[in-house]
């Protein structure tokens, strides 16, 4: 025999299975007939989010339903993946606005410094997770889509204390 | 100073360091050589009037009662000066909390926001908050000229565009209208903005006040990357600053040289840039291939052409350039065309209105319409009114001489007939674009244009000025230097490049107007040519050059 293989002897009441499943059908019996059963019946029932999730974006809008976002550039700046892609121009009034907005929603990692870093309150992420797309392409927001979006907004701090202490 | 002597010299100490600077220095002057910058705003070096109103430059003196302005405040021998005592450092505070107590803090809209003096020295002096309750004035925004806006809300009272125009541009038309806070720029009653070197005001605007219209909203300070080129817009060869952002050029800012066009260039130059690398390109190497045109890779093309001119020996011929070629570029192609026999090239150069900037000598908007018409000259090059009607160009006597070869550098070939070069043996044609005319060409190579490589242009009086690559070439076009250097590697010329250096001193070590001169040693800031007109009037920009 190639090596030294040590036989242990266990004793007949630790190797047999018989004691192990009773234990088993009785955690399983005990659960069954538990108050508290856990399932949830979702799609019918759905989870109730915390306020701080972070989920796919939503923009806020004027009263006349313009999106409140100046084009400052600073989302796409401080995003740490580059998901945003934003180009500047000047509408008839002489305002600053976004031409092209868009979010590649694949490719966000939902951090959050968007909407910390939006000096006009525009962008924020979304209390939000049912996200299933047919194609790669639909994941890539654009001005109008976001503003479409109807789910909460995340709370990026607790109002009562913001600085988490 | 008359007492003192021109060249005497005076020592005082700067925020305890010790220096020596020539008499007549400002103070704020004497600063920078100590590495200190005094915050200022209505100080330009450029600019000669000190009003000393913007309060921002405030240092203490010791043994003065009040703090001095130092950018009026003259050095002198034994003073000591202190920039950022408690005292100065108050005083700049309330400066720049009165500054904002009208300011509308549009930073994230605004296009100076990043490269904003206003917005700095807010975070330099920690002025964080306000303590104004008021409700602040607006004043909204006004056109002050045809292409540049005026934010009103934005502005400091610098007066820098107005000293820059009636001193520097010495055009009366900018004024400062009303008083305390309700000044503004305005342009005078019954005149208008059309300086040819008015865009110089949107540069000297310490804030996002004057914002030139193509640039406004178009791009983040923080988006662009900076590269030091050099304006091809007329020989003057203005130091200039490309923006890029996207491999699109966004904006052209002026770059200090001294010698050349001190802080200053003209809108012509900057919309001339900007527009450079616009319009349809050539992006493939062709060869001919019966009655069309072949589009080829690098190597199957310089293989084709170096076979053709290999065969053709020295048949002679002629040879159009564009004067906008950089000096590599017009080395090489003279190299290539004294291997077929090719006396000397013609170029042709576009003409325009002058204009000059009054209290700087050097600069000019020159009638010549190309950057490097000294370069095309020095390398042995004829300036012509008209292409060539010659043997090989296709003219009326075509038929006459067919055989001889036509090689042509980056020239549109505007005016060219229907048959051009229809006849020559060989037709050879390099270009950033594809004129209609070079549809007889039989090969056809796309060059990169001076935005896209690195190389050097010589100015109208000889200096030789290094220029950056700012963006990307479209497609497989390449410098020229590049391309032609293979060709000629082929041929058995030398060697292949790949960097502007070889091509440079490969240049310097053949031609004799460009001896000793190196890459590096150029500088960012150019040297004149042997035997020009800028070495005539003396080596004064040398020391500079390295900088």
């Amino acid at each position: 025999m190639p090596g030294d293989v040590k036989v242990v002897e266990r004793p007949r009441a630790e190797s047999s299975y018989v004691r192990a499943a009773a234990k088993g059908m009785s955690i399983t019996m005990r659960h069954l007939l538990s108050p508290n059963k856990k399932t949830q019946q979702y799609p019918d029932e759905k989870w109730e989010l915390a306020p701080r999730t972070r989920g796919t974006h939503r923009m806020a809008v004027h009263e006349d339903g313009r999106a409140k976002c100046v084009a400052c550039g600073l989302c796409p700046t401080v995003c740490p993946v580059n998901c945003i892609k934003l180009v500047p121009a000047e509408d008839e009034n002489g305002e600053r606005y976004a031409a092209i907005y868009e979010i590649d929603e694949f490719r966000c990692i939902f951090c959050g410094y968007c909407q910390e870093v939006c000096p006009v309150e525009a962008i924020h992420l979304g209390v939000h997770y049912e996200n299933a797309e047919y194609s790669r392409e639909r994941w890539v927001y654009d001005l109008e889509r976001l503003v479409e979006q109807e789910h909460d907004v995340t709370a990026l701090w607790d109002p009562q204390d913001p600085a988490s202490q | 100073m008359a007492e003192n002597g021109a060249n005497a010299m005076v020592t005082l100490t700067i925020d305890g360091v010790e220096v020596t600077v020539p008499s007549g220095t400002r103070v704020i002057e004497a600063a920078e050589h100590v590495g200190v910058v005094v915050p200022r705003y209505c100080y330009h070096p450029g600019i000669p009037t000190r009003p000393a109103q913007c309060r921002m430059c405030l240092v203490e003196v010791e043994g003065r009662p009040k703090l001095e302005p130092s950018c009026t405040l003259q050095a002198a021998d034994d003073m000591v000066v202190n920039t950022a005592s408690d005292t100065a450092r108050t005083a700049r505070q309330s400066v720049i909390e009165f500054l904002l107590v009208n300011h509308p803090l549009d930073c994230p809209i605004c296009d100076a926001a990043g490269q904003c003096m206003l917005q700095d020295y807010a975070y330099v002096t920690n002025q964080l908050e306000s303590r104004v309750d008021e409700p602040k004035r607006i004043m909204g925004r006004d056109r002050i000229s045809e292409d540049i806006l005026y934010f009103a809300d934005r502005c400091v009272i610098c007066t820098r565009c107005v000293r820059f125009m009636r001193d520097v541009a010495e055009d009366d038309s900018l004024i400062v209208a009303q008083r305390g806070d309700k000044a503004y720029i305005d342009t005078f009653p019954g005149r208008e903005l059309d300086n040819p070197f008015q865009g110089n005001i949107v540069d000297v605007c310490p804030v996002g006040a004057l914002v030139h219209e193509d640039f406004v909203f178009k791009a983040r300070a923080w988006d662009m990357d900076a590269t030091a080129s050099v304006c091809p817009g007329c020989p003057t060869g203005c130091n200039v600053t490309i923006d890029t952002k996207e491999n699109q050029i966004v904006r052209v800012k002026p770059r200090h040289n001294a010698a050349v066009n001190s802080w200053w260039m003209c809108d012509y130059g900057r919309g001339h840039l900007v527009m450079t690398n616009r319009g349809v390109r050539a992006e493939v190497p062709l060869i001919r291939d019966g009655e069309r045109l072949k589009p080829v890779d690098w190597p199957t093309a310089l293989d084709w052409v170096a076979e053709k001119i290999d065969a053709l020996g020295s048949p002679g011929g002629s040879a159009v350039v564009s004067p906008d070629a950089s000096n590599e570029n017009l080395f090489y192609v003279h190299r290539l065309l004294d291997r077929l026999g090719v006396a000397g090239a013609a170029f042709r150069v576009p003409q325009g209105e002058t204009a000059a900037l009054p209290t700087v000598p050097t600069l000019k908007l020159r009638a010549d319409r190309a950057a490097n018409v000294a370069g095309a000259e020095l390398f042995g090059g004829r300036r012509v009114d008209d292409l060539p009607d010659g043997p090989a160009a296709g003219g009326s006597t075509a038929d006459g001489a067919a055989g001889g070869v036509l090689v042509v550098l980056d020239d549109e070939l505007e005016g060219a007939g229907e048959g051009f070069g229809g006849s020559a043996g060989f037709f050879l044609y390099l270009g950033t674009r594809l004129p209609g005319a070079a549809r007889n060409a039989d090969a056809v190579l796309p060059i990169a244009t001076f935005a896209e490589m690195d190389g050097t242009f010589t100015n109208f009086e000889g200096r030789v000025q290094r220029f950056h690559q700012a963006l990307r070439p479209p497609g497989l076009a390449r410098p020229g230097w590049m391309v032609l250097s293979r060709a000629l590697a082929r041929l058995g010329d030398g060697e292949a490049v790949n960097e502007v250096r070889g091509a440079f001193e490969r240049m310097a070590a053949e031609t004799p107007a460009f001896a000793g001169l190196t890459w590096d040693g150029i500088g960012l800031k150019g040297i004149p040519v042997a035997g020009s007109a800028a070495a005539a009037v003396g080596v004064a920009a040398s020391p500079e050059a390295g900088a």
